[in-house]
C-alpha cells in the first residue's frame, strides 16, 4: 500500500502542470505616446537608451526584460545584454499611477560580440 | 509518515503554482556534500550549510577571455537547510530549501546589482537498492524534483533585476541520481555518484526558456584520519548542455563543462553532531561562447543525526533496569 501511495505521488509530481492567472487593470488617465530606443540593434554588452513617453498624473515607470539588464530608472533607461542574451529580446515598460496602469513593449536585437 | 510525505508534496506543489508565472535564473548552487547513501529506518538527519562563492574571470571555451572592456565579479552568500528521514529500511525522504543572503554582480563603475531571498526547494526519494554491511557496499538510487518557490521578480526602483541575480531558477526540475559506496579498507571507502537533471520549459507571456540538461559525476575517497575526524577528497565533473529560447533558438553562450576538486574535513562531536568544512576548486573549465566562470566556493555544514530506534532502545533499557 505504501509503495502504491509513493508511486502515485511521484506520478503526480512528474505530470504536474501550472495554471496562469490573468489580471486585467484599467489604464486610468494614462496615455502612452511612444516607446523608443536609440538603437534597435546592439552588439553584446553595448547599450541602447530606451525612452517611454506617456501622459498622466504622477507617473511611475517599471521596466522588465526577458533577457539583459538595465542601468537607471524612470522614463529613460540604458539597456544592455551580454553574450548570454544574443537574440531578439523583449523589453516591457509599465507605466502606472493611482488611476491605473498601461504597458508597451519594444524588441531589441542583440548580436554576438564576435560579430556573427 | 506517509501522510506527512503527502502533505509536504502538496505544500510544495501549491507554493510552486503561485510563482510559476514568473521566470528564470540558475537557482540553488550544487552543494557537493549532498550525495549520501539512503538512511537507515527511523533515522533523521538535519543539516544546515553555509556557502560563500566568488566568480570573476570571463572564459571563452577553455581559456580566460581578456578582451572585454569592462570588469565584473560576482559573489554569493547562501545557506541551505536539508532534512532527511529514513521512512523504511528501503526508503529515505529528503528535502532541502535554499536562501540567498545575497547574489551580487559587481560591474566596474556601476552600482552593484543584488538579489536576495528564498531560492528553490527540492524533494527527493532515496532508495536503498542494495546494501551489504559485511562487504560495506551500498547502491542508493534517488529521484527528486526542484520547485521554484523563491523570489524571481526582484526589483530595484521598479526595474527588474537580471535573471542572473534572481534567487530562484524559475524552473521545475526533475532529478535522478545513483550513489555507490564501497569500503576498501578498515579506515577507507570509495564512493561515487552520477546525477541527471532535466529542467522544464519556462513559458510565460514574454519569456520562453529552457535550461540545458545537467549531468554531474563524482568520485570520492574517504579516509578516517582519527576516531572523530575524516577526510574526503572528491573529483566532480559538472556538464550542462546549452539552453534554448524562443523559436527553439540555441543560446550559444550557455552550458559548460567544469571539473572540481573538493576536499572536505568532517569532525564528529558528541551526541551525533557533525561539522564539515569543504571547498570547491575548479581544476578544468570549459564554457561555451563567453561566460563568467566559477571561481571558488567555501562551505561549512553542521549536521545533527537522530536515531529514533537507538533512543527507543535506550528508553526500554532504562525502564527494565528501573
Amino acid at each position: 500500500m505504501n509503495r502504491a501511495i509513493i508511486f502515485v505521488l511521484i506520478l503526480t509530481l512528474f505530470v504536474f502542470s501550472c495554471s496562469k492567472e490573468k489580471n486585467e487593470k484599467t489604464t486610468g488617465d494614462i496615455h502612452i505616446q511612444s516607446l523608443t530606443a536609440s538603437s534597435l540593434k546592439v552588439k553584446a554588452w553595448d547599450t541602447t537608451l530606451i525612452t517611454m513617453e506617456a501622459t498622466g498624473s504622477n507617473l511611475q515607470f517599471a521596466w522588465e526584460a526577458n533577457h539583459g539588464d538595465f542601468k537607471g530608472s524612470g522614463k529613460t533607461v540604458k539597456y544592455a545584454a551580454g553574450e548570454c542574451c544574443v537574440g531578439l529580446n523583449t523589453i516591457t515598460c509599465r507605466v502606472f499611477n493611482d488611476t491605473g496602469e498601461a504597458s508597451d513593449t519594444i524588441m531589441i536585437r542583440v548580436t554576438s560580440y564576435f560579430g556573427h | 509518515m506517509i501522510r506527512i510525505t503527502i502533505l509536504l508534496f502538496c505544500i510544495l506543489i501549491s507554493l510552486g503554482n503561485r510563482v510559476f508565472a514568473q521566470c528564470c535564473a540558475s537557482g540553488n548552487p550544487f552543494i557537493s556534500d549532498a550525495e549520501q547513501p539512503a538512511l537507515q529506518s527511523k533515522v533523521l538527519t538535519a543539516a544546515l550549510t553555509y556557502r560563500y562563492s566568488h566568480s570573476e574571470q570571463y572564459y571563452h571555451d577553455d581559456s580566460p577571455y581578456h578582451d572585454l572592456n569592462f570588469s565584473q565579479s560576482a559573489n554569493v552568500n547562501y545557506t541551505e537547510l536539508q532534512l532527511a528521514y529514513g521512512v523504511t529500511k528501503w526508503l529515505t525522504v529528503m528535502g532541502d530549501l535554499g536562501y540567498f543572503f545575497n547574489k551580487t554582480l559587481h560591474t566596474e563603475g556601476q552600482d552593484p546589482m543584488r538579489g536576495y531571498g528564498l531560492g528553490d526547494a527540492a524533494l527527493y526519494l532515496k532508495f536503498n537498492l542494495y546494501s551489504n554491511a559485511k562487504a560495506r557496499f551500498t547502491i542508493s538510487p534517488s529521484i527528486g524534483m526542484k520547485f521554484p518557490i523563491g523570489v524571481f521578480d526582484q526589483e530595484v526602483d521598479n526595474v527588474k533585476l537580471p535573471i542572473s541575480v534572481q534567487p530562484s531558477s524559475g524552473s521545475y526540475k526533475c532529478l535522478g541520481t545513483i550513489f555507490i559506496s564501497k569500503g576498501i579498507a578498515k579506515k577507507m571507502a570509495l564512493a561515487g555518484f552520477v546525477s541527471y537533471e532535466y529542467a522544464q520549459l519556462i513559458e510565460s507571456e514574454n519569456y520562453y526558456y529552457q535550461y540545458g540538461q545537467q549531468w554531474i559525476g563524482a568520485i570520492y575517497f574517504n579516509y578516517k584520519i582519527i576516531k572523530n575526524l575524516s577526510l574526503d577528497l572528491q573529483i566532480r565533473n559538472e556538464y550542462r548542455a546549452k539552453a534554448t529560447r524562443e523559436n527553439n533558438e540555441i543560446v550559444e553562450s550557455s552550458g559548460y563543462n567544469v571539473t572540481y576538486f573538493t576536499p572536505q574535513l568532517t569532525y564528529a562531536f558528541k551526541y551525533n553532531w557533525f561539522l564539515s568544512a569543504f571547498g570547491d576548486i575548479p581544476i578544468y573549465k570549459y564554457y561555451n561562447g563567453i561566460q563568467m566562470s566559477f571561481g571558488y566556493a567555501l562551505s561549512l555544514r553542521l549536521t545533527k543525526k537522530i536515531d529514533f530506534i537507538t533512543i527507543q532502545a535506550r528508553k526500554q533499557a532504562s525502564k527494565t533496569s528501573n
